[in-house]
């Protein structure tokens, strides 16, 4: 990482520690606003059903209801959300706020009970009486694109909401002269977010002024902005999103929910304040979910294992609603497949099925599928071949000699180290002796396995991005630096951390354009009255889309501040001074040299004796900035994972884990390294022991957190992290942006050290979770153990 | 529905040292009670059916998930929540080592994690680490992975023992 930052790559603890960890932090239902009424939602209990009647008689006369909403209600207080963007394959659908007609998931909500206190609410959501003409339930994607499937949307005209595909080069003809063709299998299910907040809102209508407050912990106040004053049918200079402290969103919160639009339409229509906490249930029920996936790929290979050509299949189970276009999470999966090695001939086909489950929606990593689908296919590869899964890795790998690389879809490969990644994974382990310690294992009965896995993560989807993929939208980020007339720095993003950490990081690249302490530097976000409209956080541009963006900012007030500087030093231009922790520092015979003044000086002339100002300057501090990064930027990093399969139990336990990384040039690497643990630890999780379950009439099995496991400390390891920092030399400060690659690549290496473990029972890993019971049913399927043959 | 449960109950609550009367439903939580009624939001709430860990206070000095009791349980016990231990300007042992070992990201399952931990290491102030990972087992972090936590946990014992680290 270059040297030459002060402020950049400072491991500076975080600014806001000190009122989390005292209870101090003020997330959403911490906000005390008097006389608000609570909101709960009537929930179906079906997995697909016409609405015949809701009868909410008894319930609107129970203690504290003020009053009970639905479908038809909402019809009239809101539009409907049309998605309907221009892509070819992809089915245009519209929403209701609330189902009129029908219900489509197990937990869909059907009406919205008003009460003066929660609890009140929620007695009378029970004794609201729907009745239902129950449907069959499309339950799975084989069930969804049968020909005579029931549809999920009775507008479109098959479950198959968006299809798409793709050949580049000639993958028949790399298949008709391969040495070998070699097929695999990956089935991800279907994972949930769970933040530990689940999602709410407090709506706030103001009468006098018809200006609606909405408080809500979201990723993207702006956008979501936008879309609050367009389903109510506002301006958006009538709609602020307030977004509190965060407990958690990992993708979640990043649409407007039915149930939000809902609190938000009747705050306005009751001309009261309104408050929404969803229960555990709901969240896990009918929040969102993600990560269901079925892929197939064919690999044309030469002797030494050299991809010749690839072919992906790829089908997703979207659920019953688009809250995004339905191509858009599968889609990067297919463009960014091909990752860390070199192949140029490429074929995808791409289908998402409708299916009576909750919606899907981006969940951090949306494209995690991707490195285990490559990585695996790679170790079948070796597999089928009788290679050494390192050495396919090698002879495939990009090399800085190939760099910068197109990728076969036209993705753009610079400045990434997959190949140096992978051997400092490599070193770092000692295969050799590991693979002793294994085989000795094996004479005891016992199954040791290592796995591997590359990854190569997209992180910042530029402007450019979204407009070759057809998807309207930007891909900038805005900022505002204000140095107030004490001297005092405010700054300002579009970003909205929901526990990321940005405080800190996001003052240090402020504080390194502009020349400051970063701890003099105060970040504001999630006002949209306050913040400046940008994009907001989502995959991992909060460094280089919001960081890089303050940072150009701080250098743009650095200029400003180093002219009137020079001018208060009757020089006759700024270009010997610089600023250091807010002292103006001049050149004087190689040497910089204090000059005495402070930005709180130049502050002070700028704002109160203007009229002293160098001419054509104007009075004060302001400056605001937007940029717009490449098309896409990418980290990369190699895991590594030895892992232990006890045969008789199906547990599997993690002896070692470490990744090696880079990101590039790293904001802070305090935050970083936490934001490396958190994904690996929600990769490894979600490959152990989440799942969503749906039993086959479509009810959800999942709804709680003795049912929906989250890895508890037992079940993870210590996670050791190796760094690589190439910049990036196309983004301000070579930030690269990170955080989601560690759930990638956690994956993929725990189900290819499994397989590698399980290999001598010939058993491959096509289909997570790993549950112990999983591991059992394959167990029993297998081989009969190698110890066992030995015994009469 | 039992009309009695939401009829409202005088109560008389202590908590962080302070008494309270109060006039709750019977079946109103003591986590919903912290909150609403006395406004200590420290104590979260992260899925009100025992299994996250998020709203876990003391009682008499005891871990104990506040979504699992009733406020009018409570009488004749001393109920300790985060507000009580530290404040931003002068941290606990243990909230200062969350704080440098990174042991927290949005900060939602902290006070939960702080109030069993400042329990656990008065009775137990050399902890292993595999100790620290099993007591932290019952409370659910979605953000960390832990590792920081376990860290910060050793960290602050250390020094609750007068060492120097
Ligand atoms: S809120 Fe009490 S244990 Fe989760
Ligand atoms: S810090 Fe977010 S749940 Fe623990």
């Amino acid at each position: 990482m270059s040297s030459a930052f002060t402020e950049i790559g400072r491991a500076l603890p975080r600014k806001e520690d000190r009122r989390l960890v005292t209870g101090r932090g003020r997330y959403l239902d911490d906000l005390a606003v008097p006389g608000a009424l609570h909101v709960s939602f009537v929930r179906s209990p079906h997995a697909h059903a016409r609405i015949l009647g809701i009868d909410s008689a008894e319930a609107s006369e129970m203690p504290g209801v003020v009053g009970i909403f639905t479908g038809r209600d909402l019809d009239q207080l809101t539009t409907r959300l049309r998605i309907a963007p221009p892509i070819e394959g992809l089915q245009p659908t519209e929403l209701t706020t609330l189902p009129i007609e029908k219900v489509r998931f197990h937990g869909d909500p059907v009406a919205c009970v008003v009460a003066t206190d929660r609890y009140l609410a929620e007695d009378a959501a029970e004794c609201v009486t729907v009745e239902y003409d129950q449907l069959p339930a499309v339950t799975s994607i084989a069930q969804a694109l049968a020909p005579d499937a029931v549809l999920v949307d009775e507008t479109l005209s098959s479950n198959m909401v968006s299809h798409q595909s793709l050949c580049v080069g000639d993958p028949a003809a790399r298949r008709a002269e391969a040495h070998r063709v070699i097929e695999a299998r990956f089935a991800l299910h279907r994972h949930t977010h769970v933040p530990l907040e689940t999602r709410g809102c407090l709506a706030d209508w103001d009468d006098g002024r018809a200006h609606l407050n909405m408080h809500i912990g979201n990723q993207v106040p702006h956008p979501l902005r936008s879309q609050l004053a367009k389903r109510l049918g506002l301006s958006e200079s009538q709609v602020t999103v307030i977004s509190p402290d965060v407990g958690g969103a990992f993708g979640q919160k990043i649409a407007l929910y039915r149930e939000e639009l809902t609190v938000a339409a009747l705050s306005r229509h009751l001309r009261r304040p309104l408050r929404w906490r969803e229960d555990r249930m709901e969240n896990l029920m009918a929040a969102a979910h993600a990560r269901e996936y079925e892929c197939r790929t064919r690999t044309s290979v030469s002797e030494t294992g050299r991809i010749l050509g690839l072919e992906l299949e790829l089908d997703e189970d979207f659920g019953s609603y688009c809250f995004f276009p339905a191509n858009y999470m599968a889609r990067v999966i297919a463009l960014i497949m091909t990752g860390p090695y070199r192949i140029q001939d490429y074929a995808y086909e791409v289908r998402v099925a409708l299916t009576n489950k909750c919606g899907a929606g981006p969940m951090r990593a949306p494209m995690a599928v991707t490195s285990w689908v490559m990585e695996g296919t790679i170790d079948a590869i070796a597999r089928e071949l009788g290679l050494d899964p390192i050495e396919v890795r090698r002879i495939n790998a990009l090399g800085p000699e190939d760099l910068p690389y197109k990728m076969p879809t036209g993705e753009l490969l610079e400045d990434v180290t997959p190949r140096e990644t992978l051997e400092t994974a490599v070193a770092a382990i000692d295969v050799a002796a590991f693979r002793e310690r294994q085989a000795q294992a094996l004479c005891e009965g016992r199954y040791l396995g290592l796995g591997l896995c590359t990854v190569i993560e997209s992180t910042t989807y530029g402007s450019e991005f979204y407009k070759s993929a057809g998807i309207p939208g930007s891909g900038h980020e805005a900022a505002w630096v204000r140095i107030e007339p004490s001297g005092a720095v405010n700054a300002s993003v579009g970003l909205m951390g929901t526990g990321q950490g940005y405080e800190s990081p996001l003052a240090q690249a402020v504080a390194e354009g502009l020349g400051v302490r970063s701890e003099d530097v105060t970040v504001h976000m999630g006002n949209t009255d306050v913040a400046p409209y940008g994009m907001g956080s989502r995959g991992g541009r909060g460094a280089t889309a919001g960081g890089g963006t303050l940072y150009l900012c701080g250098l743009k007030a650095r200029e400003r501040v180093l002219v009137i500087a020079a001018s208060m030093l009757d020089l006759n231009g700024a270009g010997e001074l610089r600023m250091r922790a807010g002292q103006i520092e001049r050149m004087i015979d190689d040497n910089w040299q204090e000059t005495g003044l402070t930005l709180a000086d130049v502050a002070r002339r700028a704002y109160l004796d203007p009229l002293a100002l160098p001419e054509g300057i104007a009075p004060g501090l302001d400056f605001s900035h937007s940029y717009d990064p490449p098309a896409m930027t990418y980290s990369n990093s190699t895991h590594a994972c030895e892992v232990e399969v006890d045969p008789r139990t199906g547990a599997i336990s993690i002896d070692r884990y470490l990744v090696a990384e880079d990101c590039g040039t790293v904001l802070n690497p305090i935050v970083v390294r936490g934001q490396q643990q958190g994904a690996i630890a929600m990769g490894l999780s979600g490959a152990l022991l989440e799942q969503v379950v749906y039993d086959g009439s479509g009810q959800n099995l999942s709804a709680t957190l003795a049912d929906y496991l989250v890895a508890s400390p037992n079940e993870l390891p210590e996670f050791e992290i190796l760094h690589h920092h190439t910049p990036n030399r196309r983004t301000p400060a070579g930030i690269k942006g990170m955080a989601e690659g560690g759930v990638m690549g956690a994956i993929g290496v725990i189900a290819n050290a499994v397989s590698d473990a399980l290999a001598p029972r010939g058993v491959t890993i096509e289909r997570l979770p790993l549950t112990p019971q999983s591991i059992r049913a394959l167990l029993r399927e297998a081989a009969p153990s190698p110890k066992k043959r030995t015994q009469p | 529905m039992n009309a009695s449960t939401h009829e409202p109950l005088t109560l008389s609550l202590s908590v962080n040292g302070e008494t309270h009367d109060l006039q709750v439903p019977a079946r109103k939580l003591l986590s919903d009670v912290l909150r609403e009624d006395l406004g200590l939001t420290g104590t979260h709430v992260g899925c009100e059916h025992g299994v996250c860990g998020a709203c876990t206070v003391l009682i008499d000095g005891r871990p104990a998930r506040a979504c699992l009791t009733f406020a009018a349980q409570m009488e004749g016990h001393e109920v300790t929540t985060i507000e009580a231990v530290g404040r931003p300007d002068a941290l606990s042992a243990l909230q200062q080592a969350l704080h440098e070992e990174h042991g927290l990201q949005c900060g939602f399952c902290t006070a939960g994690i702080v109030m069993t931990f400042e329990h656990y290491l008065r009775e137990n102030p050399t902890p292993t680490a595999s100790e620290v990972r099993d007591v932290l087992s019952g409370n659910l972090c979605r953000c960390t992975g832990y590792q920081n936590i376990v860290a910060a946990v050793l960290k602050a014992a250390a020094r609750m023992r007068g060492e120097s680290v």
